[in-house]
């Protein structure tokens, strides 16, 4: 990409410009402000390049119908209003229908579960290494194992141990510890669904445990001191002192574990297939198989337009509930 | 103030026309590319055909390579050989037709050809057929895939062809004491002898079980169940393509039949958990004592630098035809396989053509085969492989009286996806539950067969 070179403004920012001095303070301003927008300029153009357009081109092709024999017109596919829409909310006749509700409950059931059992997860971890024990510096480098492992990796790695005959979670389960009978089917029905939360939540925590354990680092002890000598007991000095000063790490992790696990794609889909089936099939797996495998492009953007008003009202809702949070970070 | 605005914006604009122009510029090279409008083969010398292929056998692009070597060196014309992935290869595929920048050659799917072909962006090859010998060169139903139902022209010339059949281990067998001419002649006899093979419970020093099939993950799942519904008397569709049938009493019963293995512990339920290749996996490594699969896995077995084979699988393989259904029918197995499809946006059409051409030859077509360790396309080759061994001669029967294959329609790769989908669940739910209801597998399917019809629906409309 080319543009043009900006105007040559000598001095640093901050100083008096160096030659020659202008005539009026006004006009300074004005090249002052020419030269922001200058600065912004590339970014700007680049925004609405790869942000802008592409999402107004989604959004154009949630209302159009697009499959088999209209596919290779794309944009030039007929309209069809908000047919795509109502096939995916209210339209019960439609299978696409179905497929999303099932999807739907699932995403909610796999975001909850994940975020809750990262963040606890994370906080757990890290309050146990803030205290002072020999060898706590190699715990914490052997934590955060799990983080540097690609998700791609992370899904193949677990996709071994589920397995029911061979992998060594029914081994220890059933083998060792005579916990069950049957060896459970893991990776199948029901359980699947809990088969890709376990490795998301073994992933996320060393990234949650690390933010907390700065929190942890930083905080005052004076307080912990003055609680304890007031009598505070461990759960009280956590419940009254270190919670609240960590909610605005949890408010920021909140904000970002909830986007992030609504779009994960690469754990289900390299763990299950394509098809996760009803019982694990998350709207990220739903939209790429249907828009992708089955050529229906107008369905997946409006199933994207959906998600991504769904996660702007939740940020919304973020902003009103931990706005305080922030203001006191 | 207003002003320095409208500097700010016409720079903005001005970058953004000149990406564009940037991006615009940036179509398809020209270097070196020469329009051939003659048939002269002179001219067709110094041209590079690309050719895409998929992972057909152990090592697919050097095998190809080696094939194409005499062509290159008795035209002059250049073969690019370019693996893309079964995995990635209908999106690649696909996108390369509608943006007319691609190979010139494409290897497809049987299956999928109908849906290239009504994306527009391929070459209708009928007028050339009669220089590989003419339709009469192939076996009708294996022809068939190069079209599209209902519609004149031919759009995919059929490279190899492939159908499954049943394998087994002669040791479990004995173990078991079931005679091999028996034990597979009818459904009712392969349950039999899978229950006698329950008795079987370790073997060469691996844990084995009688029998197991993929489940939700596997591409090809729909391969694998279709024949126990064609079994039963059940379709796909109906004859004029325009309506499912997958939840007909006969499909309910099809399917019910592969059910009723994992219910009953016949078939190993952790298989279900894995994708085709890695049960084919199972079955070389010694851990499964029937299963169904392709004729690659023969030709494996020959391959001793294929590690994956115990000792005691390699030397007990042997392959059976699928067995009859219930009411004494003969049996069906998919016969699918790969044709070969010309880009319309392809500059090198005439040495594209030539390629196919030598490709089609009955003594390349064999080559060829035997490398990937699948079956030619054409009658003449594959009567003669079909005839060197017993082993090859049950698949050839598979071809000959077995086969079957869907319809030829542009949607039937998204019908199948519907279809893959509840297979995938219906086999999902019968490990959870230790087999099905008729009711489970009828809503399962009814679902299917109505996402198949709404594909059906479609229209260019």
């Amino acid at each position: 990409m080319t543009t043009q070179t900006p105007p040559i403004v000598h001095g640093e920012p901050g100083d008096a410009p160096a030659t020659p001095p202008p005539p009026s303070a006004r006009r300074s301003r004005r090249r002052g402000r020419n030269l922001a927008y200058w600065l912004i300029a590339p970014a700007l153009v680049f925004m609405v390049l790869v942000h802008l357009i592409p999402t107004l081109g989604g959004l154009a092709l949630s209302f159009k119908n697009i499959n088999t024999f209209t596919f290779s017109r794309l944009f030039g596919a007929p309209w069809n209003g908000f047919h795509n829409y109502n096939a995916i909310l209210f339209d019960d006749a439609n299978p696409l229908h179905s497929g999303f509700v099932d999807a739907a409950r699932n995403t909610l059931i796999y975001t909850a579960a994940t975020v809750t059992g990262t963040l606890a997860g994370g906080l757990g971890i890290a309050l146990l290494l803030a205290r002072s024990f020999p060898g706590r510096r190699l715990v914490r480098t052997l934590m955060l194992a799990p983080y540097v492992v690609p998700s791609f990796v992370v899904a193949t790695l677990w996709g071994f141990m589920w397995q029911s005959d061979s992998g060594i979670i029914n081994k220890v389960l059933v083998d060792y510890l005579h916990l069950f009978h049957d060896r459970p089917t893991w990776l199948l029905g029901h359980n699947s669904l809990f088969a890709i939360i376990v490795p998301s939540i073994w992933r996320g925590i060393p990234l949650a445990m690390l933010i907390f354990l700065a929190g942890l680092e930083t905080m005052p002890r004076e307080l912990h001191e003055a609680a304890a000598i007031d009598g505070a007991g461990p759960w009280r000095r956590f419940r009254y002192i270190t919670f609240p000063l960590l909610r605005p790490l949890i408010a920021v992790q909140l904000l970002f574990g909830v986007i992030y696990s609504a779009y994960q794609f690469t754990i289900p889909y390299v763990m299950l297939g394509s098809n996760p089936g009803s019982d694990a099939d998350l709207i990220m797996t739903l939209i790429v198989r249907q828009s992708f495998s089955n050529n229906l492009i107008g369905f997946g953007a409006a199933a994207s337009t959906l998600l991504m008003f769904v996660m702007l009202i939740w940020v919304a809702f973020w902003f009103r509930a931990f706005r305080r949070d922030l203001e006191m970070a | 103030m207003r002003k320095s605005r409208i500097t700010a914006l016409t720079a903005v604009a001005l970058a953004m026309l000149s990406f564009f122009v940037a991006a615009c510029g940036s179509s398809s090279d020209n270097g070196g590319r020469s329009d051939t409008k003659t048939t002269d083969a002179a001219s067709l010398k110094g041209q590079t055909v690309t050719l895409w292929i998929m992972n057909n056998g152990p090592s697919p692009v050097k095998d190809t390579q080696s094939l194409v070597k005499p062509f290159e060196a008795q035209t002059g014309i250049r073969v690019n050989v370019q693996l893309v992935g079964w995995d990635v290869q209908q999106d690649r595929i696909r996108d390369a037709a509608v943006s007319g920048t691609g190979p010139d050659v494409t290897q497809a799917g049987t299956t999928q050809v109908p849906f290239f072909a009504a994306l527009g962006g391929f070459e209708n090859v009928g007028d050339k057929v009669s220089q590989i010998g003419g339709q009469s060169a192939y076996a009708p139903g294996i022809w068939k895939t190069s079209t599209i139902q209902g519609q004149d022209g031919t759009f995919g010339i059929p490279w190899f062809t492939e159908a499954r059949t049943i394998y087994y281990r002669k040791d479990a067998l004995r173990a078991a004491g079931v005679d091999p001419k028996t034990a597979f002649t009818s459904e009712a006899a392969l349950e039999a002898t899978l229950e006698k093979l329950k008795s079987v419970t370790k073997l060469g020093g691996e844990s084995i079980a009688p029998f197991g099939g993929p489940g939700k993950k596997a591409y090809d799942l729909v391969h694998n169940m279709m024949p126990w519904v064609w079994d039963a008397g059940g379709a796909e569709l109906n004859d004029d393509a325009t309506k499912s049938t997958i939840n007909s009493p006969q499909a309910v019963q099809g399917v019910k039949f592969a059910t009723d293995l994992v219910g009953r512990g016949l078939w190993d339920k952790s298989m279900l958990e894995r994708d085709g290749t890695q049960v084919e996996n199972e079955f070389k490594g010694g851990r499964l004592a029937v299963f169904v699969g392709g004729p690659w896995v023969l030709q494996s077995a020959k391959r001793p630098e294929d590690d994956t084979w115990s000792s005691a699988a390699r030397r007990n393989v042997a392959v059976a035809p699928m067995p009859g259904g219930t009411d004494g029918s003969k049996g069906s197995t998919f016969i699918g396989g790969s044709n070969l499809m010309v880009f319309k946006a392809s500059r090198h059409k005439d040495a594209a053509w030539a390629l196919i051409k030598y490709l089609s030859q009955d003594r390349v077509q064999t080559d060829y085969a035997n490398l990937m360790g699948m079956f030619p396309a054409r009658l003449k080759p594959q009567e003669e492989l079909g005839s060197s061994d017993p082993d090859h001669q049950a698949f050839y029967a598979a071809i000959k009286d077995q086969g079957r294959s869907y319809a030829p329609i542009a949607q039937w790769a998204q019908v199948e996806n519907a279809y893959k989908n509840a297979f995938g669940q219906i086999l999902d739910q019968s490990a959870g539950k230790g087999g099905l209801s008729d009711a489970d597998i009828q809503s399962g399917l009814d679902k299917a067969a109505k996402e198949a019809d709404g594909l059906l629906a479609q229209s260019a409309g």
